[in-house]
């Protein structure tokens, strides 16, 4: 039979230790919408790439038919209005920082949130038709190059990719960005409100 | 910004071990508490500039630790920490000795206290003075000692009970 004055030596004896200091915590926040941070630009990045592949494809090339010219104009304008899209949601979340301005980055996380959902939405199926129908004029004059088979195969993987990336891919990246930011959103707004209630 | 950087340095430093032991009286886990740990350290820092003197600042962020640790029980419907304490349990199997196991079934006997039986404990543990309870759970000191003798009497009971199993 123990007494409590035992219960209140075990408790003494249990050392804590905290392994984590104040600028190691206060980063690790800025890590977690860091990582966000860092998608964005990465697929920015992956924007510019693909614009400046199909610019250097249209200088370098001197293609004859005005359908090829044709779709790459429509290729590559929804390339740019997209990186621009993508441009003014990544703005949303690098303005501000939470440790400094909570309310402020917190409002600009849900925009962001929403403005992905739209992306990957309405916006995403009229950049896929969009981008289908540029392949498609460019794909008139440069199939004409190729056989038969080699002309099916092209037009195949071409648009296998395009539906996989719309379906499967998409879904998938829409889940996960979803659940991440839902998962920083909840995490912030029980810091600010908690305090509310204990202030 | 850099004064309040050295502020809040200074107040973690002097603070966080004993929220971190208060965490951990309300978990039962080390990651658990880390993470209660931090989310009470971020509010501080968010707030530090309205932290008006009325209470020692100690006081005032063992309030915010208690709230904490409170909705996150309550949010996340945790089932106390049976599940967390089981695993301590069997973690100290590999590196067993009597204390760990009696550190063990102390924290399984606090999990099976009132939410706030639980937060007033942590803190007589932590051997905080009564008025500093006081404030922090809103109890008058009076009620306070009479609430402190049960709970005391009832994490004993629990505490026995456990050590018969």
């Amino acid at each position: 039979m123990q007494e409590f004055d035992h219960i209140q030596s075990l408790w003494d004896t249990h050392k804590v230790e905290v392994k984590i200091s104040s600028d190691e915590m206060l980063s690790q926040v800025k890590k977690d919408v860091g990582s966000i941070r860092t998608r964005s630009v990465l697929n920015i990045a992956g924007m510019i790439l693909s614009f400046i592949a199909i610019a250097a494809l249209w200088l370098f090339f001197d293609f004859k038919s005005w359908t090829t010219h044709a779709g790459l104009t429509i290729t590559i304008t929804v390339i740019a209005v997209y990186t621009f899209i993508l441009y003014r949601g990544h703005k949303l979340i690098a303005q501000n920082d939470f440790t400094a301005h909570p309310k402020e980055f917190l409002s600009s996380l849900k925009n962001y949130q929403l403005d992905r959902f739209k992306l990957y939405n309405r916006l995403y199926w009229i950049y896929a038709v969009a981008l289908s129908f540029g392949i498609v004029l460019f794909f008139f004059e440069m199939l004409s190059y190729y056989s038969f088979w080699k002309q099916c195969l092209i037009v195949g993987l071409t648009f296998g990719w395009i539906f996989f990336c719309s379906t499967l891919v998409r879904k998938t990246a829409l889940k996960r960005e979803r659940e991440r930011i839902s998962l920083l959103i909840e995490k912030f707004e029980r810091i600010s409100k908690q305090f509310k209630e204990t202030a | 910004m850099e004064k309040k950087d050295q502020l809040f340095k200074q107040i973690f430093d002097s603070n966080s071990k004993k929220i971190f032991h208060l965490c951990y009286g309300y978990t039962g886990d080390a990651d658990s508490a880390n993470d209660l740990l931090q989310e009470t350290f971020l509010k501080v820092w968010q707030n530090l500039d309205k932290f008006r003197n009325k209470s020692l600042i100690s006081t005032w962020i063992y309030r915010i630790a208690v709230n904490t640790c409170l909705t996150y029980l309550r949010s996340e419907k945790r089932q106390a920490k049976d599940e967390l304490t089981d695993s301590i349990i069997e973690n100290s199997v590999e590196e067993f000795s009597e204390k760990n196991e009696q550190v063990a079934l102390l924290y399984k006997s606090i999990s099976k206290l009132e939410e706030n039986d639980r937060l007033i404990i942590t803190m007589v543990l932590d051997e905080l003075p009564y008025n500093e309870i006081a404030e922090i759970s809103g109890i008058s000191e009076g009620n306070l000692r009479v609430k402190i003798h049960r709970i005391k009497q009832k994490l004993t009971e629990l505490y026995n009970q456990h050590a018969r199993i």
